[in-house]
């Protein structure tokens, strides 16, 4: 995998930017961490980013947090609470926290030019630093934040020399330089290559979905956050004007406990519905989930909360337009009427699947410019350009123009 | 002129692109955008009046400057949102005038209308900065045939760069172009007529059209 693969995909000037860049920072060492190697949208993006940053001559290593089950629960109250769902983080829970950060942060060699820490499950590396520029990579919407779990975090954040989040929204009023970054998707992954209309046929007739009426759908963790019971309702209101099926489609990531919980309760509520598809997807099934995303009609992310929402991209890019919740960053990729509808509510996504469905002329060439507008803004080039040039603008501090 | 850009006679094109630095200053109404406007940073107030020129757009906003587009979509102001539109940044010298202007526009509406809704949560004006990174392009002019054939070629984020960001943000009293159509091809007529141009009217694209017009013109 190379940058050079993206020509004619991707921007011509952010090529040529990575290129100078890349220059500059040939040798050097970076170090990514996060918590989890495989499921969700950061690993997915790491998996795809450190190769092709390796290839510009990077000394990149890529290494996984190792948490137990208690620490997992503990890092995912954290990121319910910064959520804004107020769980109270014990002293307990804190310690497990440390203790985790600590033994992994000891077992892994932290030397490196630029360290970035993904979220806030490793982010206590930090006190464990040996020199660089570190940067704390925060994925998550931490817009509204419980203040007490934000007030203990922000103490550990303002020791990085910079963050960066993925929404201007995210940004708190911290010591440190801010950036806003948007994630991207890799329009040569398997997740988002073309395919054949046979393999996309093939692959539904894997899951067992019929593709003989209108597919409506939304891949996504089984996850409070992403409202999949709020789904079933806005495709039981859709129904009593088009017959259509639904087909939601997610598995649990490693750091995820709750998933299990949320899945029963979706299971409980499809009932004996032969139009509504459950699909537990396993981790590393990528092209299958591009095969749903190109053979479905509209495509759902009726999140409630959402860190960036990476998977509305991915629609976006095969060219269908998305209903998705106003939140995190699905508004940036969502153009309102252009690319597809922001929802508040279970009618609203009924609405807005009814009007799309009753003028398909319409929905298609909201696909058209759904797919150019992720080719300009969301494609994994400019994710790279951005942090290679996130961490010159740490190098340079204080210069608002930097020449290359 | 903007550092390097003029190199013995030789034009040589930089482009650029901005990565966003958050300053966490948010304003849920008109009374707050007010008070952090008269102290945000200069370069904040920079990359929310030309930002629109850099960004590539499926759909154009209705206005180009973030200020404009926040007041009419957020507040619902039209006309507060229409005089904000209206301000040419290139009539000041430097971006201080320039926010002396916006905060008068903001004060005099205050003084003549009640104040407008605040906005809902999730809709507040966040104040941003733009950190420009440059790069050379490689392509250079020495002569007029030479410099039309350049300015096609090159990438719209090097108009945008030579002629807003060298004039504005880095202090100049000309944009790059016609600083070098004047002194160094000696070209004060078409230089005049370039910067003469209104060039928070259109998108950099037509900018550049419109250039490249008045230089073929001279030819």
């Amino acid at each position: 995998m190379n940058i050079e693969d993206y020509k004619g995909i991707a921007e011509e000037g952010d090529l040529r930017a990575i290129r100078a860049l890349a220059g500059r920072l040939a040798g050097k060492k970076m170090l990514h961490v996060n918590s989890t190697a495989e499921g969700g949208g950061v690993a997915e993006l790491l998996q795809r980013i450190v190769p092709l940053l390796k290839n510009l001559g990077l000394d990149v290593r890529w290494e996984v947090l190792k948490g137990t089950r208690p620490f997992f629960e503990v890092t995912k109250s954290i990121h319910n609470s910064l959520q804004g769902k107020g769980v109270h983080i014990t002293r307990q829970m804190w310690d497990e926290y440390e203790s985790v950060n600590r033994k992994n942060a000891e077992a892994i060699d932290l030397d490196a030019d630029c360290a970035v820490i993904h979220d806030p499950q490793p982010a206590l590396f930090i006190e464990y630093k040996k020199r660089g520029t570190w940067l704390w990579r925060c994925h998550i919407d931490i817009s509204m934040p419980d203040r007490v779990t934000w007030y203990f975090l922000k103490n550990i954040v303002e020791k990085f020399d910079g963050s960066i989040f993925s929404v201007s929204n995210f940004a708190q009023t911290v010591s440190i330089p801010q950036f806003m970054m948007q994630p991207s998707i890799d329009p040569l992954s398997e997740k988002n290559i073309e395919l054949s209309e046979e393999e996309i046929a093939r692959t539904f007739e894997k899951f067992k979905v019929p593709m003989d009426k209108p597919i409506l759908l939304q891949v996504s963790r089984f996850d409070p956050f992403k409202d999949p019971l709020g789904v079933i309702d806005s495709f039981r209101l859709v129904r009593k004007y088009h017959d259509c099926r639904l087909v939601l489609a997610g598995g649990t990531a490693t750091d995820d406990p709750e998933g299990e919980r949320v899945l029963n309760e979706v299971l409980e509520k499809a009932g004996e519905d032969p139009d509504i598809h459950i699909l537990l997807v396993p981790p590393f099934s990528d092209r299958d989930i591009n095969a749903l995303q190109r053979g479905a009609s509209i495509v759902l992310q009726k999140s409630t909360k959402e860190g960036f929402g990476l998977v509305v991209a991915e629609s976006l890019w095969k060219r269908k337009p998305v209903i998705g919740g106003d939140a995190g960053g699905i508004p940036l990729q969502i153009i309102e009427g252009v690319t597809g509808y922001l929802i508040h509510s279970v009618e609203g996504a009924a609405y807005r699947i009814r009007q799309l469905l009753e003028n398909p002329d319409h929905a298609k060439k909201m696909g058209e410019a759904a797919r150019e507008h992720i080719r300009r803004n969301f494609l994994i080039t400019t994710n790279i350009r951005n942090y290679l040039s996130i961490w010159l603008a740490l190098e340079h501090k204080g210069e608002k123009v930097i020449y290359i | 002129m903007t550092q390097g850009a003029n190199v013995n006679g030789t034009f040589k094109f930089f482009e650029c692109f901005a990565i966003i630095r958050l300053t966490g200053r948010r304003a849920s109404d008109i009374l707050e955008f007010l008070e952090i406007l008269k102290t945000i940073s200069t370069e904040s107030i920079f990359h929310h009046m030309h930002q629109y020129f850099l960004k590539p757009h499926i759909i154009p906003p209705e206005f180009p400057n973030d200020f404009a587009v926040w007041t009419a979509e957020t507040l619902g102001e039209q006309n507060l949102a229409e005089a904000l539109a209206n301000v040419n940044p290139f009539e000041f010298g430097d971006i201080e005038a320039l926010r002396a202007e916006l905060v008068r526009i903001i004060t005099e509406h205050l003084k003549r209308y009640p104040p407008p809704r605040p906005a809902l949560p999730g809709r507040e004006f966040l104040f941003n900065e733009g950190v420009t990174i440059v790069l050379p392009t490689g392509i250079e002019a020495a002569r007029l045939h030479d410099f039309v054939r350049a300015l096609k070629e090159v990438d719209s984020s090097s108009v945008y760069f030579h002629f807003y960001e060298a004039r504005l943000r880095l202090g100049k009293e000309q944009d790059d172009f016609t600083q070098f159509l004047d002194s160094c091809l000696d070209c004060p007529g078409l230089a005049g007529r370039i910067k003469s141009l209104d060039p928070y009217m259109y998108s950099t694209e037509v900018l550049r059209a419109k250039i490249i017009r008045l230089i073929e013109e001279a030819l």
